[in-house]
Formats: C-alpha cells, sequence, structure tokens
C-alpha cells in the first residue's frame, strides 16, 4: 500500500467512501466495515493507529447514538445511531490510510500534475515556512512576555487576556510576514521567478574539462566557473 | 505597499509579493489548527483563527479571489501536512467560508475596517462552513431532526468562534494602514 501511487490511493479511498455514503443495510454495512479494515491493515497500519485516527469519531459516534435512542428510544434509536456513525466513521478512514502512507513529496509530486506550478510553489512555500513562523512566534511571545503581556498557554484561555494576544503577539507577527513577502519576493523576482508561463529551472552546468595538469602542479589557469543555464525548460 | 511595477504572479490578479502574503496567512491557520489541536479539542474553535486570517489576508489585499487563494493554499497544505483526514470535504471546509468573505467584499469593498461588519461576516461565514459537516450527514442518511440539533450546536460554537476571531481585525488593519505598511484601503474593487 505504501508503494501504492497517491492518485491510486485518491481514487480507492473515493469509492470507500462513496460506498460509506451509500450503505444502508446490515448486511452492506457489514461488507463494507470488512473491505475498509482490510485496506486499513493492508496498509500494514496497526489498530493503535486506528485508534488515534477514529477515537474523536467514537466520540461523535457515542453522541448521536445517543440522541437517536433519546429521540426514538433504545429499541428504536439503537440501530440507526450505530449505522449512522459507522457510516461517518468509514467515510474518514480512507483518507486516514491516504495520510499516514503517502509522503509528503509524493503528495506534491502528485498535486504538481494536478494544479498550476505557480499555485504548488505557493502550497509549497506556505509550507516551508511553518517553521520559520513558529520560531517568530517563539521569540516574540518570550519577548512580549518579559514586558508583562499575558501570552501563556493558561493565560489565554480567560479572554479578558486576549487583546495581548492580538496586540503583542499577531499585530507584530503581521508586521513581520509583511516584510517577509517583500523580501522573499524580490529576492525571486531579483532571480527572474515567474517570468515565463512554464516552470522553469536554474541549472549549473558542469564546467569544462582544461585537462589534467602534469606532475600534480596546479593549473596555471584558474578553473572556469560554473555556469548557470537560466530558463531551461524540462 | 503595493508597487505599482508589480508583474502578476498568479491569475492575472496578484503580484508575488500578495500571493506570498497570501500564502503566509495560510500558514498562520496550519500553525493555528495544529496548535490549538494540541490543546483544545472544542468544536467549532478553529474558526477563531480562520476567521481572524481571512479577513486580515482580504484587509492585506482587497482583491477578488484573495481569500479564496488563502482558502485553497490552507486545504491543500493541510492536507499536505496529514491535517485533512475527510479528503475533499477539506477543500470544501475551508472554501465555502472564504467564498463567503468574498461575497462580503464584492458587495463593500472596504468591510474589514468596520467591526460590526467583520463580526457579521465572520459569524455567517463560520455557520455555512457547518453546511459542509450537515450535507455529509444528509447524504449518510442522518434523521433530519437529530441532524439539525447537531447542526444547530455546531453552527452556534462556530459562529460565537468565527465572530470572536473577526472583531479583532479592523483594530489591527487600522494600525498597519496607519504604519504605512498595507494599502489604504479600497476604493473600489481592482
Amino acid at each position: 500500500m505504501h508503494r501504492l501511487g497517491a492518485g491510486w490511493k485518491i481514487a480507492v479511498g473515493t469509492v470507500l467512501s462513496a460506498l460509506a455514503v451509500g450503505a444502508r443495510t446490515p448486511a452492506e454495512l457489514l461488507a463494507l466495515v470488512l473491505v475498509t479494515l482490510c485496506y486499513f491493515f493492508a496498509a500494514r497500519l496497526t489498530l493503535f493507529d486506528l485508534w488515534r485516527d477514529v477515537r474523536y469519531l467514537v466520540l461523535q459516534g457515542i453522541v448521536v447514538t445517543g440522541l437517536y435512542c433519546l429521540v426514538h428510544g433504545v429499541a428504536l434509536g439503537l440501530w440507526p445511531g450505530i449505522r449512522t456513525s459507522v457510516q461517518i466513521i468509514l467515510f474518514y478512514i480512507p483518507g486516514a490510510v491516504f495520510l499516514r502512507t503517502t509522503r509528503s513529496r509524493d503528495v506534491m509530486a502528485g498535486l504538481g500534475r494536478v494544479i498550476p506550478y505557480r499555485l504548488c510553489f505557493l502550497v509549497f512555500v506556505c509550507v516551508r515556512f511553518v517553521p520559520y513562523f513558529l520560531r517568530e512566534i517563539e521569540e516574540i511571545s518570550a519577548a512580549q512576555r518579559l514586558r508583562g503581556a499575558r501570552l501563556l498557554p493558561r493565560q489565554l484561555l480567560n479572554p479578558a487576556n486576549w487583546p495581548d494576544l492580538f496586540n503583542c503577539l499577531l499585530l507584530p507577527l503581521m508586521v513581520r510576514a509583511l516584510k517577509t513577502a517583500d523580501e522573499v519576493s524580490r529576492s525571486a523576482e531579483a532571480r527572474e521567478f515567474g517570468i515565463r508561463k512554464q516552470r522553469t529551472f536554474l541549472a549549473v552546468c558542469a564546467p569544462s574539462k582544461t585537462g589534467s595538469p602534469a606532475n600534480n602542479e596546479p593549473p596555471a589557469a584558474p578553473a572556469e566557473e560554473p555556469q548557470l543555464c537560466r530558463h531551461q525548460n524540462p | 505597499m503595493t508597487d505599482s511595477n508589480e508583474q502578476a504572479y498568479l491569475w492575472n490578479r496578484f503580484s508575488l509579493r500578495e500571493a506570498l502574503l497570501l500564502g503566509f496567512c495560510a500558514t498562520f491557520i496550519i500553525l493555528t489548527r495544529a496548535g490549538l489541536r494540541l490543546h483544545l479539542h472544542m468544536p467549532g474553535h478553529v474558526m477563531f483563527f480562520t476567521m481572524f486570517f481571512f479577513l486580515l489576508a482580504r484587509g492585506f489585499v482587497p482583491k477578488i479571489g484573495a481569500v479564496t487563494l488563502v482558502g485553497l493554499i490552507t486545504s491543500l497544505a493541510s492536507v499536505l501536512l496529514g491535517m485533512g483526514m475527510g479528503g475533499p470535504m477539506v477543500l470544501v471546509k475551508f472554501l465555502l467560508p472564504a467564498l463567503v468573505v468574498e461575497v462580503a467584499g464584492a458587495i463593500a469593498p472596504a468591510f474589514v475596517g468596520s467591526m460590526l461588519a467583520c463580526a457579521a461576516v465572520g459569524v455567517i461565514a463560520s455557520v455555512i462552513r457547518v453546511g459542509a459537516s450537515t450535507a455529509l450527514e444528509w447524504l449518510i442518511g442522518m434523521e433530519q431532526e437529530i441532524m439539525l440539533k447537531k447542526a444547530l450546536f455546531s453552527a452556534v460554537m462556530n459562529g460565537l468562534y468565527g465572530g470572536l476571531g473577526s472583531l479583532a481585525v479592523p483594530s489591527i488593519i487600522r494600525r498597519l494602514r496607519k504604519n504605512g505598511l498595507i494599502d489604504q484601503g479600497p476604493d473600489g474593487e481592482r
């Protein structure tokens, strides 16, 4: 399952999710539970993984079944409640398998084939800057806490401290984001990024060979600089 | 501030700087979603920061399509980072509120300057998001009475958090404009 292409996993997941929406009778549901569990465990995932993926859905299922029993009584409401809850869980399991068995770079490669590269670049930037802004948040938060801002997680549970969150953390963060966007865009545009419709690559050409010097003497002339071959379309 | 010499990078509409800024708004949504996941598991709390950054994105780049782009990037990045178990549902869950903000922006381009308008848009967009999960429950065949009760509870929680998150946007936009960090508000749609 791990070696299966991202597209195939999406296709299988879509079919299973659609079947989960359509299942009505106990036999259909039982068959679908078996197929979905086979799909899940074929991906070499464990029971613990399954529990971690569906625990909140199970909680939601208990609430839904409870509501059914409350409205119709236990005798009439138990089966529809369980059926609906199981259907909701089955709807989400293929997505969990996809996320657990597909590497980010495979998803990215798959996305690159479906969506325009400019949008793909933005998604990549969004992901790439997560650790950067996480560090920024930590730094701004530490500095503001030293100045007396109430930004500790337990302090933020009190809505009276939310103005501190916006004024002392989010506002400086936005200023930082604006500056970063400015710097990154200037830097990219200076490299002529995005001037062509197709995706371009900055390929480094190998330097031409000048011949090996005799008796290990240094070459008389400095080695040729690597040439940058710009805008090569794949 | 927007440079008049900037070339269009995406959809003949957004410059690279604007597109990156919108991408960063998506990054912040992802960050806050992941952060809140670790601490809270209250229904609807995700909308607090989602609406805050959606409306902020509208304030940063007051053009039609800006918030939709943030929603699109957020949903794709969520899937990429393993936070989107619902598959296509994730896309719908982010795009629905984004479209509401777009409609509000089309009707009143300068609405991000008004606290009341922001709160109203935040509440409506957050409530509409519930429609995605309600539609799934309807397709599954959940009974209407139970489905509506659940949707009502989710809508109230989503609307509450979305509205609260939106309230902070006008003051931040005003302060950023005052310091010349973003444009002085739209005179009309560009």
